[in-house]
């Protein structure tokens, strides 16, 4: 797990370090699922696990890749691509043995496991350099964007965790 | 006396948690005013200890707690608001119980002191003026309050205040009408002089705060004690595979130390699951005396039954379902239970029955509290809801009675007339549904008027251990309660063949001559077919119990049977209704656990033909529910028969049909059996010529005799509904439209008497004394079949569609016997059972109660409403047994 603060590149390129760094910051755990790049706010974040065996459970919603044992926890892993509607050409091939990355997260009750291809690092990020998002992102439902900030060479979208973590008809809480 | 003081110190450990719950709680109320979920919980907490003090006789901490109970239900009920005043008060008043209950601790009595009956003077008179300054405006009534105080501060006179205090706690005694008022009085006159001058200056102050509650034992968090059995459950991981590798280096040393550990840890897991499950008993044991004392109180007699206090339950779960079991209790003999004179008239026993049950099904614990008191009318609580403001005329008119039971459960909503010491404000029951729900469990209430109330509470066996059998499926893992597992069938290639046969879309297995549905897992899971390599290996078949009826659930493989934790599945994978829970295997991955009642529904709702079925009848009464065998006779002819008279079911080639004495057999298993085309005794087309026919075959009477079809075409589980006018004619029940065809439903006792007249006749069941029969069944189906069969027998039959009915007929007929459903419209079985019982006066008439499942429990209640058997309607010789023994014991007793 890499929680050691790297202040985020684009910001030492400008070289105004000193005035970013006095400015509210927010960190937030990113990762990459096909071309995109995610972000989502380091309090929402419990831990990233490598890999951790999932168990299919039939006849689940279709996001849900199935369950996992977090040391004796069970968790709901969640399809991050699938999830958002990411609409990308490898997720057909879903039934392979793909590796994926796990980000617990959400609340410490019911915490749930969101799969990812690829772990990034963790990022301070300018409270004024996040925007709400676009209109529309291409491939994305926007119901599960939160927000959007942009770097130098591509988008960070920073995932809304209670939409992502809600179970689809809003229905009760668990508790 | 050892009860006694468990109750005590339990109550001394819960109120010490409270309390300390309470001062916090105080201070966020005075933020944030309007909170209702916080006043409801302090009333709550306040309540409890009003109510338990009041268990042990302790007078002064009941005022206090009684007192300021009033000004917290006016809090709740929106009449006062809060300010500094109350907030102040009521805190005290927690001070002062705190400083009592570290007394309790200490010496277990009270302490004798009057500056606690002053304050109970003082909060009273304080809870007046507010309620008083209600009418006024809020103000002065601040005002008042203050003036109160102040003059109490003052303390101008002994002689005054003195009088003041005794006008007081006259006042109080006719409010309260406490216990041992007098005792209060008297403690009050004796004491002042030397107690009160120095008592009471400090005593103004926020009171005996610096009292320090002292912990008499360690309570440990449930969450540290998950934690440890987590972790324990880790360690049996890390040690399988350490075993593992000790097997693989074959090391003997290694194997001893491996083997050594292995013990220890099987132990430490052992004992710390230990730490978590108690069984219910050490709940339940508390209740005699709890009871007993009630009764006494209310002036009511109530006796008390315990069944299945060994349930185990996790320790979590016991704790939280204590309270609100108090409270049903409570409920029940406060308001449920009639005093003994109302008994006698009402003709019950003049001692109230309690029974407080626990058991497990289905994956779940049940608790029960079922008494025989004066019952819930809905009507009532349908006024007073309305009266309450609680739900509004039109909503209540919409109400089913069930719904209208179920307004209890609503805060503030109490029915008793008078507020009593015991059941007080209303509280009981919300508290109750909310702590059981955050078990995630339910609340059920049933109750008739005048026989009883039952309150059925479901609790999930969360972090509970249960044994469970482990199958497999296309490579994943399930595990099947053990509970409802009845017994394991392999079948090689060869058997299967045989005893396995495809109707439609549905699978059978012939189970000892039971014909038993077979569900196919992967099916249920939708996880795809793999056709070739099945029928090589043979089939296994898991047989269940799904509450009540038996199903084959069929696996790729079974393992072993195993110990496991429950753990629940997430909020996004909760409601699929196939999976119970989720556990961890030896090798640290998951597997889900199967719904044994969940699968049966799930795979009727899959089933195409079952969409189509349900057409059939919009009026689903559970109870006629049945797996029913649809047939055709040439291309057009339509029937159905219920699967459960039906023995096996085979195919015969036309060549193997006999012609012998004029009748028609086959050879079969070694003898002849006779077969019967249908179109000799019906009008229908004749069975067409064809090289093969199906037959369905009976065994009844000891004998085998087959009907002989075209074709066998599906089995559905459906609502029977059927009607009778243009078909019923005899040998047809009558007919229903059974996927968009007229499908006619055949008797089949009836075609067998007309093709041998002989056919039951020479039996054992044969009526030889002639008798009468009324019969209640509101089924056509039902009713038809059953009279078919007992007119067959030789008995005269009288129909009735209902218990109304059949109760009418009764009073202008004489009848030997009386057969009745239990679910039927207007008056059910158990009633019509009373009517006959009490207002007809046949203590003698036998009563067959039939129906469609044979549940325990309602045959409990059918025994207890003068009910002498309990009958599947289907199984006719059962039936037919029962009504010559009941007639024959009765011959027997008239005689003598």
């Amino acid at each position: 797990m890499k929680r050691t603060n790297e202040t985020l590149p684009a910001v030492e390129k400008k070289g105004n370090v000193v005035e970013m760094a006095m400015a509210d910051t927010s960190q937030f755990v990113t990762f990459y699922y096909d071309k995109h790049f995610f972000g989502l706010p380091i309090d929402d974040v419990i831990e990233i696990n490598r890999t951790l065996d999932v168990t299919p459970v039939p006849m689940a919603p279709e996001y849900v890749s199935g369950v996992v044992n977090l040391r004796g926890q069970i968790l709901t892993a969640i399809d991050l691509a699938t999830r958002i509607g990411l609409s990308c050409k490898n997720i057909e091939k879903k039934n392979e043995k793909k590796e994926y990355n796990n980000v617990i997260m959400g609340n410490r009750e019911e915490p749930i496991s969101l799969l990812v291809e690829r772990i990034g690092d963790v990022m301070s990020i300018p409270t004024e350099k996040i925007e709400p998002p676009p209109d529309m992102i291409e491939g994305i439902d926007l119901k599960y964007v939160g927000q959007v900030c942009k770097l130098d060479s591509k988008l960070l979208i920073i995932l809304n965790s209670k939409t992502i973590e809600n179970t689809e008809k809003k229905k009760k809480n668990a508790g | 006396m050892g009860m006694e003081d468990d109750i005590l110190k339990d109550f001394l450990a819960e109120s010490k948690e409270n309390l300390e719950l309470l001062d916090q709680q105080f201070v966020e109320l005075e933020q944030d005013p309007e909170n209702e979920e916080l006043i409801k919980s302090i009333f709550r907490t306040i309540h409890t200890i009003k109510g338990t003090s009041g268990f042990f006789g302790f007078t002064t901490l009941e005022g206090i707690a009684h007192f300021a109970e009033d000004i917290l239900s006016k809090l709740r009920d929106g009449i006062i608001k809060v300010n500094e005043d109350i907030t102040t008060m009521l805190l005290q008043s927690v001070d002062y119980i705190k400083a009592i209950v570290a007394e309790l601790e200490a010496s277990g009595k009270e302490p004798v002191d009057t500056e606690y009956l002053d304050f109970i003077v003082d909060l009273r008179n304080f809870a007046e003026k507010i309620t008083k300054g209600v009418s006024t405006s809020p103000p002065e009534e601040k005002e008042e309050a203050k003036e109160e105080t102040v003059a109490q501060d003052q303390d101008k006179g002994e002689d005054r205040s003195n009088k003041t205090k005794e006008e007081a706690q006259a006042k109080e005694e006719s409010k309260e009408k406490s216990k041992e008022p007098e005792k209060k009085v008297e403690k009050a006159k004796a004491e002042p002089p030397k107690a009160q001058p120095k008592k009471k200056p400090p005593a103004r102050k926020p009171a005996p705060t610096t009292t320090h509650l002292t912990e008499s034992h360690v309570r440990i968090d449930v969450h540290l004690l998950d934690q440890l059995m987590t972790l324990a459950g880790e360690l049996v991981l890390s040690r399988n595979r350490l075993t593992q590798l000790a097997n693989q280096l074959n090391d003997p040393e290694f194997l001893t130390a491996n083997q050594r550990m292995s013990l220890v840890v099987t132990e430490l897991q052992e004992q710390i699951m230990k730490t978590r499950m108690q069984p219910i008993g050490n709940v339940f044991n508390k209740f005699p005396r709890i009871v007993r004392d009630l009764a006494k109180t209310a002036e009511k007699k109530v006796q008390l039954r315990i069944e299945g206090a060994e349930t185990e339950l996790d320790r979590s779960i016991i704790e939280s379902i204590k309270d609100p079991l108090t409270h049903m209790v409570r409920n029940s003999i406060d308001h449920g239970i009639e005093p003994p004179e109302i008994r006698v008239q009402k003709e019950k026993p003049p001692v109230g029955t309690l029974t407080m049950k626990a058991y497990h099904e289905g994956g779940q614990v049940i608790i029960e509290i079922v008494d025989d008191g004066a019952g819930i009318d809905p009507d009532m609580l349908r006024k007073k809801a309305v009266e309450k403001g609680i739900i509004t005329e039109e909503q209540a008119e919409a109400l089913s009675d069930r719904e209208a039971l179920m307004l209890i459960f609503q805060p503030g909503f109490s029915t008793a007339e008078k507020v009593t010491n015991i059941s007080g404000r209303g509280v009981g029951m919300d508290v109750v549904k909310t702590n059981i729900e955050k078990l995630g469990g339910t609340v059920e209430l049933l109750s008739e008027i005048n026989v009883g109330t039952t309150i059925k509470i479901k609790i999930p066996l969360t972090l509970a251990i249960i044994p469970a059998l482990i199958v497999t499926s296309q490579g994943q893992r399930y595990a099947i309660p053990q509970v409802n597992l009845v017994e394991l069938v392999h079948l090689n290639p060869k058997l299967m063949e045989r005893d396995v046969q495809k109707i439609g879309n549905s699978e059978f297995y012939r189970l000892r001559g039971e014909i038993l549905p077979l569900i196919r897992l992967r099916n249920v899971l939708r996880l795809g077919e793999q056709e070739g390599e099945q029928s090589e290996e043979g089939m296994n078949i898991v047989v269940l119990n799904a509450g009540g009826h038996l199903f084959g659930l069929v696996v790729d493989s079974i393992s072993d049977s195993e110990e496991i934790v429950v753990k629940p599945l997430g909020s996004h994978l909760k409601h699929i209704p196939v999976f119970a829970g989720t556990t961890l295997m030896g090798d640290g991955r998951v597997a889900l656990i199967l719904d044994v009642v969940g699968i049966t529904s799930s795979a009727a709702a899959g089933d195409d033909a079952m969409k189509h079925g349900s057409v059939v009848s919009t009026k689903t009464v559970e109870d006629d529910h049945q797996f029913l065998l649809l047939c055709t006779i040439g291309p057009d002819e339509y029937f159905a028969l219920p699967l459960a008279l039906v023995n096996r079911l085979d195919k015969i080639k036309a060549t193997d049909l006999e012609f012998v004495g004029g009748k028609e057999v086959i050879q079969y298993r070694g003898h002849s059996m006779p077969v019967i085309r249908l179109e000799n005794y019906l009008p229908i087309s004749p069975l067409p010529e064809q090289d093969e026919y199906h037959l369905i075959v009976f065994h009844m009477n000891h004998k085998d005799i087959a009907f002989l079809v075209s074709q066998i075409d599906d089995s559905l589980d459906l609502a029977i509904d059927v009607e009778e006018g243009t078909f019923k004619q005899d040998g047809i029940l009558g007919s229903a439209i059974i996927k968009e065809r007229t499908t006619l439903f055949l008797d089949v006792y009836q075609i067998i008497s007309m093709h041998d007249p002989d056919f039951f006749t020479q039996e054992e069941l044969y009526a030889d004394i002639p008798a009468r029969i009324l019969l209640a069944e509101d089924s056509t189906f039902y009713r038809n079949l059953l009279s078919s069969y007992l007119t067959g027998a030789g008995y005269e039959v009288v129909e009735a569609e209902d218990g109304q009915k059949a109760w009418e007929i009764f009073q202008s007929d004489h009848f030997d016997l009386v057969i009745t459903d239990i679910e039927m419209p207007r008056m059910n079985g158990f009633e019509l059972t009373r009517k006959i019982r009490n207002e007809g006066a046949n203590e003698d008439i036998p009563i067959i109660a039939v129906t469609s499942l044979s549940g325990e429990q309602n045959r409990q209640r059918g025994l207890e409403a003068g009910i002498d058997d309990y009958q599947a309607k289907l199984d006719r010789d059962e039936v037919l047994r029962a009504v010559t023994n009941l007639l024959k014991e009765k011959t027997l007793e008239t005689a003598a």
